[in-house]
């Protein structure tokens, strides 16, 4: 099971790299969410993977899970959020103004 | 804290530098009055001191500043001290005379008299500083006081780039003197004078001397316009002459060989010193007095025979026997008398013929014969004529030329050679007399010359006086002094010596006589010289391959950004990744040598496990396939979203898997809203080449965080977490530990969150906000169908429904998976649907609410939790819970983070509604431009 | 007074809510707000500064909840210096902002106040996910802060500033996972403690995390290789967001700072900086030196002066040791402070110009010639390492505290250099910009205001104050650095018990 969360984790970083390196602002919205996919992951496997409850600390509860990366990985997600709604605002408004949506709002650009 | 004397009279010269420029608004009058008063002031507590400095007593006083990196502001007065103040205070004054006289009317003279000062301040410093480190700090005060001033006319293109030339050149030598003097510092374990003066031989026995030595000779000869740093005096020369004759005669060209001076006792009695300094001192003496004779410019040919005469000085500091270190010195007095007066009557004479060409400039004797004879005993003076004061230093010279040890085998060469430079200087000086003042008469002068005003004489009088008291009467006016200076120069007594103007009958004598002969000759054939100089000499301008130097500078600079900052996000990210993934590989591999799997038995995998991650997989390497069809591309992207989500629950965090459904859903429609303004399909790639690259970074990237992630799930730790479980309940009010956490335990983190949010939503209103924008790709659905009746039809009781079901969640968030962020989520998307039933205006109009104010409510909310436990001496976001007794409901549990969590609530559901209504607004506008605003 | 250390965060905070609740009222509410905010805020960061001076940490535990647990905020000498710092050249900045640039958009004010708020935030926090935290806040105002006023550079420079960031967020999550994943704690001084029993088998992954949040903080310090978008967004920054993100950069060194302070002695941290730091910082220092000299906009010209601090900074950061640290924390205000001034010269210079701006072009004589010229001198005597100000006494501190290694001897001449090149830079650019006159320009027909003139002159009371009290803050730096080296007092007031006293259990 490790092997294969971890597995996932690369593939998202990895996808989300590809994307952000192709210059052009939709590609690296998309890329930076996979990214922050990653990260969340990595934070949430923080906590293991053992077969635990859900942490909610009812009476009588067996052992529950990590629930310290779990707030921090809420955290991420909200974070992230905002950023991608920032990014994607800041996206259109590159196109406004450059006429283009390459990053480098040039488009003899690589 | 009492100022010591020193301090104030360096102090006082400072404020007088700030406060003549304004008394300059009285009238120049007034600033050159105020000028003198302050060379005036400065002097005062030097006085009291003065008869001691000749007796030879050395005064230190010393402030302390920076005493833990060795930097006090420490002064010290000796002999050699009170030459210098007296050169810096005696010659400013009649410098400050002088130009009230010689600057034209228009200038109100409070700029000119400001840096003067200032200059007088930072020169003043030079020759009093104690501490090594701060005679540095003055020394560069200087340089920039002389950028300043050489920039004095800076409508003139040749100024302003001699300026920089010489801030260069001299500000250059300054910063290499500051490395000298550190590591003197550190050879000698301190920056104080005295103590770096007694450490000479742990000095020139350290292995860094040589280094030493050449740095602080650095400093030393770019100062004193040394071979080949020489370049930069003559050009300076297109600053006033009052600061030609002040900075560039008198005072700041002798930092220099002063500074050889003050360390004659540290550094000089090696061979290194004696080849360095004399060799150098040789070349520039020859050099500068060939040149001098060559220049048809008066200013040019005294510019470089104060060269020659720097050279001079310097050699004889070179040379190893003790008298010739009291020749220098008393050069430097010498000189300083005759140049200053040279240049102020060279001024007088430029002022009154309107040029200062010397082939235009003929037989003034008869125009202006006060100046003229002036302008003849200070010539004479500096070719040496007996009866003068030039004549007994040069007298001094060629005796210790003669009697110089070294060289061995070649006793005469040194001799010889001091003759020639004294031919040299003959001839120039001769040059300088003959050609002004007789050689005919004027041609075609802009303006017939007069005598000067008697004022403008009387500085030029004053030294021409010194030259002739000096030379007659050297042991009564000048021995004292000299004598003071030397000891403190020599570090002891220096050896016996007579200042008399016969000698009797003997060699120095003969090279003298043959010096003025052979001078005199040598100007006879002068125009032969200046035909051959035309027709050989390189006519290389040092301006102009200044400035040629320096832009090539500037564009090899622009150059190496160009190759190194492309100004691209590729290059940014390319640099970053491949930084990252160095360092990370660095940090592991120098790490203790350990396997990347840990200890952790592999916990069993189940079919479900393997399709998820196939899932995932294929969601994420399609997105990254496809991501030229975009909306193909969102779709994948989703289904990454959903697995994600799906992991949340199968690894027991419910809360997480809501949260990122719901993000996911808002997320999904903002793309799909912005799509519209973006072309729907990626252009192809322009460097098809550069895809292999970007495969080899994602891969790379995506496999190290694979790695570190399996390393550490397959490792065992000890973590704090249990803690929170253990204190949800009771400390916290909740069973549900992740929003406890969020709300309570770690609330700060939260309300620095909902704060990012806000700040987001915010920006993005700002950055679309007024926006007008194109759809690249016009919308599938056409203004009149565009909102599907069922959807509308649907909303219409969705939207309260959904309201109280979020509602709901938030309330039972604290004890069960949900709270603020779930429940404000919940409710965004119904807001977006709701928006794609019936467009922005109906929704908007449906909750008419101010977003920004909705944005205050939350974090106010959020935040007056934290200041209500404030209020009760509680730390912020300290968290209370109860039971409340409610009539009739029965007691309610209620906990101050349920508050908290409404905040939060808020802030999340405006984000939302703020995101969507600034998109929204971008696709409306495009179908009613109208509507605009 | 127990609150202290919360007040520079919570003072922007509040004073941003208001704007916010007030955004429809007249501008001079808002700057009303943030007026009393900044009073408010230079009465805290002193009290701080004074309270830090008796060599006291002072700790708050959010929520009442204990350390390691809860988020606490620390209050040491360095914090309290960057604070310090932070708060004078808030001043200055929006003053010059109140000359009619923060009406020429939405939420300036709240931005500026967030900013405040995120930065004040990183430099108090004592756990580091709360770091990662208030970077994101400070982030997230800058960028509001950078693209203000629209634009295609800043939209552009806008855009990567942002990409580039979010990525080094992604790399902070993921060092922060790892940190997590197996020291089982966030907080810094528990990290410190636990650094010290990391069995050996867990040394490697620990290490990585470390490295990866160095990574991260260099990408924010603008260290080169990844410091080149600097120049690009603070040149196209309006002169007041420019002047307060000359404190931005700075967050990155501190994070650098506190964090080889707490965790470097320790088997996993121990000399991650060699070799590998000061080659780069002295790269940085030269490719900076040239930026300098191929400047074409004073702005420009300024960033990349305030890149070439970085440079400096990281290898004193590199080299180690008391003094060089203390040399350090002299030097990290001066250099913020003088560039904020420099950045508020250069918008003032483009304000009076007219539409030549602040290009470094011949055109015609500005209007007020005079004390701008004058300021300039000041200034870059002050910033290039001239005696005898602030620049020098720093740079001196610098070379003194370099050890006599090859390495410090490298150092000695690059810094040496570079002061030297970058000063006859801005003789070159002083030259232009004041003494050349174009004749057929017209004069320029812009009217600027006179708040911008009041920042300006508020600015250049720096330049006296950081000769005056040089020895004071030497003294104080020199402190903070022995207290930065001991550790102890920062740890044991975080968990006076120790981290071996903390209830932890073992996962899975």
């Amino acid at each position: 099971m490790e092997a294969l969360l971890a597995t996932g984790i690369g593939t998202l970083v990895a996808a989300g790299l590809w994307l952000i390196l192709q210059a052009r602002s939709f590609s690296v919205v998309l890329g930076l969410t996979l990214l922050s996919y990653g990260a969340n992951l990595f934070i949430f496997a923080a906590g293991r993977l053992a077969p635990v409850a859900a942490p909610l600390a009812l009476p009588g509860a067996a052992r529950l899970a990590d629930a310290l990366p779990q707030a921090l990985v809420l955290t991420a997600i909200v974070i992230s959020f905002g950023m991608t709604a920032y990014l994607v605002a800041l996206a259109l408004r590159a196109m406004a103004e450059t006429g283009t949506d390459h990053v480098d709002g040039r488009e003899d650009g690589p | 804290m009492d100022l010591p004397g020193l301090a104030f009279a360096i102090l006082a010269l400072f404020i007088g530098a700030g406060a003549v420029p304004l008394l300059a608004r009285f009238g120049r009058a007034i600033a050159a009055w105020a000028a003198a008063a302050t060379l005036a002031v400065a002097a005062l507590p030097l006085l009291p001191l003065a008869s001691g400095a000749l007796d030879g007593v050395v005064v230190v006083q010393r402030i302390a500043w920076l005493p833990e990196w060795g930097l006090d502001l420490a002064f010290r007065f000796d002999g050699l001290g009170l030459l210098f103040a007296i050169l810096i205070l005696g010659i400013g004054q009649l410098v400050v005379l002088y130009a009230a006289y010689y600057m034209p009317r228009e200038d109100g003279l409070g700029r000119l008299f400001g840096l003067l000062l200032a200059f007088a301040g930072g020169m003043l410093g030079v020759v009093l500083a104690e501490n090594l480190l701060l005679l540095v700090l003055f020394w560069e005060i200087t340089s920039v006081a002389s950028f300043l001033l050489i920039a004095y006319k800076h409508d003139a293109t040749e100024a302003r780039i001699a300026a920089r030339m010489a801030l260069a050149v001299t500000g250059g030598g300054g910063l290499a003197l500051l490395a000298g003097v550190l590591l003197l510092g550190r050879m000698a374990g301190s920056y104080a004078l005295t103590e770096v003066l007694a450490a000479g031989d742990l000095i020139r026995a350290d292995p860094l001397y040589p280094v030493a030595l050449v740095l602080v000779l650095l400093g030393a000869f770019t100062k004193s316009a040394q071979f080949p740093f020489h370049f930069w005096l003559p050009n300076a020369m297109a600053a006033p002459t009052p600061v030609s004759a002040y900075l560039h005669s008198a005072t700041m060209v002798k930092a220099g060989v002063f500074l050889l001076a003050r360390m004659y006792p540290a550094l000089s009695g090696t061979d290194l010193w004696f080849a360095l300094v004399s060799g150098t001192g040789a070349v520039t003496l020859a050099y500068g007095a060939y040149v001098a004779l060559l220049k048809h410019d008066l200013k040019g040919l005294l510019a470089y025979s104060t060269i020659s005469h720097l050279g001079l000085i310097t050699l004889l500091f070179g040379l190893e026997t003790p008298l010739s270190a009291v020749a220098a010195v008393f050069h430097i007095i010498n000189h300083a008398i005759f140049k200053a007066s040279l240049f102020m009557a060279a001024g007088i004479i430029d002022h009154e013929c309107g040029t200062r060409d010397m082939r235009r400039i003929n037989g003034l004797a008869r125009f202006m014969p006060v100046t003229a004879g002036l302008g003849i005993v200070a010539a004479g003076s500096m070719a040496g004529v007996p009866l003068l004061n030039g004549f007994l230093s040069k007298e001094m010279f060629f005796t210790e030329a003669v009697a110089q040890p070294a060289l061995a085998g070649y006793a005469y060469v040194l001799p010889a050679f001091a003759t020639i430079a004294g031919i040299l200087s003959v001839a120039y000086s001769a040059r300088f007399v003959h050609d002004v003042f007789f050689n005919g008469a004027p041609v075609n002068l802009p303006r017939t010359p007069h005598e000067a005003p008697p004022w403008m004489l009387a500085p030029v009088g004053v030294l021409v006086a010194l030259c002739l008291v000096v030379g007659l009467l050297p042991q009564l006016s000048i021995g004292a002094l000299l004598h003071a200076a030397s000891t403190a120069t020599i570090g002891n007594e220096p050896p016996a010596y007579t200042l008399a103007i016969w000698h009797g009958f003997n060699l120095p004598l003969v090279m003298s006589l043959a010096a003025l002969a052979g001078g005199l000759l040598w100007y006879r054939f002068r125009h032969f010289l200046y035909d051959l100089h035309e027709r050989y000499a390189p006519n290389l301008s040092s301006p102009a391959a200044f400035e040629r130097v320096f832009n090539a500078a500037a564009a090899g600079a622009r150059w190496l950004l160009a190759r190194l900052d492309s100004v691209s996000l590729h290059r940014y990210l390319t640099l970053l990744l491949v930084s990252t993934l160095g360092l990370a590989g660095f940090a592991w591999h120098s790490a203790s040598p350990s396997p990347l799997a840990g200890p952790l038995p592999p916990t069993p995998a189940d079919p479900l496990a393997y399709g998820a991650l196939a899932a995932l997989v294929f969601g994420a390497l399609g997105c990254a396939f496809w991501h030229r069809q975009r909306p193909v591309a969102i779709i994948f992207a989703s289904v990454v979203g959903l697995i994600v989500s799906l992991v949340f629950i199968r690894f027991s965090a419910p809360d997480l898997a809501m949260t990122q459904l719901s993000v996911e859903v808002v997320t999904i429609v903002l793309l799909l809203l912005s799509l519209r303004f973006l072309p729907a399909e990626t252009a192809p790639r322009r460097r098809p080449g550069r895809a292999g690259l970007n495969a080899i970074l994602a891969i790379a990237g995506g496999a190290g965080v694979a790695a570190l992630a399996y390393a550490m799930l397959t490792r065992p730790f000890e973590t704090i977490s249990g803690w929170f479980a253990a204190n949800a309940v009771e400390g916290g009010g909740g069973t549900n530990v992740v929003n406890v956490i969020l709300v309570d335990f770690r609330g700060f983190d939260t309300l620095g969150e909902v704060a990012v949010l806000a700040l987001a939503a915010l920006g993005a209103h700002a950055l679309l906000d007024g926006l007008r924008m194109q759809p690249q790709v016009p919308g599938p659905d056409r203004p009149g169908d565009r909102h599907p009746i069922m959807l509308a039809m649907l909303m219409r009781p969705l939207l309260p429904l959904a309201l109280v079901v979020a509602f709901h969640i938030l309330l039972r968030g604290h004890n069960l998976p949900g709270g603020g962020f779930i429940a404000g989520l919940i409710t965004g998307v119904v807001l977006v649907l709701q928006y794609l039933a019936v467009g922005i205006d109906v929704t908007e109009t449906r909750l008419r609410i101010d977003h920004v104010r909705l944005f205050a409510a939350g974090l106010g909310i959020a935040a007056a939790t934290g200041f209500a436990s404030m209020a009760f001496g509680l730390p912020f976001l300290t968290g209370t819970h109860g039971y409340l007794g409610i009539p009739l409901v029965g007691p309610v549990h209620l906990a101050s983070a349920l508050v908290f969590d409404l905040g939060i609530y808020l802030v999340v559901v405006a984000t939302v509604l703020m995101v969507l209504t600034a998109l929204g607004r971008l696709s409306q506008r495009e179908l009613a431009p109208g509507r605009a605003g | 007074m127990m609150h202290l250390p919360l007040l520079p965060v919570l003072i922007p905070l509040a004073a941003a809510i208001l704007m916010l609740g007030a955004h429809r009222a007249d501008i001079r509410w808002a700057r009303g707000i943030a007026a009393l905010s900044l009073l408010g805020l230079a009465i805290a960061a002193i009290l701080l500064l004074r309270q830090a001076a008796t060599g006291s940490v002072v700790v708050v535990e959010l929520g009442n909840w204990p350390a390691p647990f809860g988020i606490v905020f620390v209050a040491d000498r360095l914090a309290a210096l960057m604070v310090a710092t932070t708060a004078a050249i808030a001043v200055p900045a929006l003053l010059a902002a109140c000359g009619g640039l923060d009406g020429r958009g939405r939420y300036f004010h709240p931005f500026f106040q967030m900013q405040l708020a995120g930065l004040n935030g990183a430099f108090l926090t004592g756990d580091l996910f709360n770091l990662f935290v208030f970077f994101e806040v400070l982030l997230i105002a800058s960028y509001g802060l950078l693209v203000y006023g629209g634009g295609v550079a800043r939209a552009r420079a806008g855009l990567h500033y942002v990409v580039l960031n979010l990525a080094g967020s992604v790399m902070f999550l993921i060092g922060l996972g790892l940190l997590y994943g197996t020291l089982g704690t966030l907080n810094l001084a528990d990290v410190a403690g636990r650094l010290a029993v990391v069995p050996v088998a867990d040394v490697a992954p620990v290490r990585t995390a470390l490295a990866l949040l160095v990574a991260v903080f260099a990408l924010k310090a603008a260290l080169l290789p990844l410091g080149f978008w600097l120049p690009h967004a603070y040149g196209a920054a309006a002169a007041p967001s420019a002047a307060l993100f000359a404190v931005l950069t700075k967050v990155g060194i501190y994070a650098l700072l506190r964090l080889s302070s707490a965790a470097f002695d320790s088997p996993p941290g121990a000399a991650l900086f060699y070799p590998w730091l000061l080659p780069l910082a002295l790269a940085t220092v030269v490719v900076a030196t040239a930026g300098v000299l191929a400047a074409t906009r004073l702005a420009t010209m300024v960033a990349h002066l305030l890149l070439l601090s970085t440079g400096m900074l990281a290898a004193a950061l590199a080299e180690g040791g008391v003094p060089m640290l203390a040399a350090l924390l002299y030097y990290l205000p001066h250099t913020t402070l003088i560039s904020a001034a420099l950045f508020l010269l250069a918008g003032r210079i483009a304000a009076v110009r007219g539409e030549s701006g602040d290009g470094l072009v011949r055109a015609a004589p500005m209007p007020g010639r005079g004390w701008l010229s004058a300021a300039f001198l000041l200034l870059a005597v002050a910033v290039s390492g001239l005696p005898p100000l602030s620049g020098f006494l720093g740079k001196l501190m610098l070379l003194s505290a370099a050890p006599a290694t090859a390495a410090g001897y490298v150092l000695w001449v690059v810094f040496i250099v570079s002061g030297f090149v970058a000063a006859l830079g801005l003789a070159r650019a002083a030259s232009t910009l004041f003494w050349e006159r174009d004749a057929a320009a017209l004069p320029a027909t812009a009217t600027a205001g006179q708040a911008g003139a009041l920042a300006l002159a508020l600015a250049l009371g720096f330049v006296p104050a950081l000769v005056l009290g040089a020895a004071p803050l030497s003294a104080y730096a020199r402190a903070t650095a022995e207290q930065l080296a001991a550790q102890q007092p920062y740890l044991r007031s975080v968990l006076p018990a120790g981290a071996a006293a903390v209830a932890r259990e073992v996962r899975p």
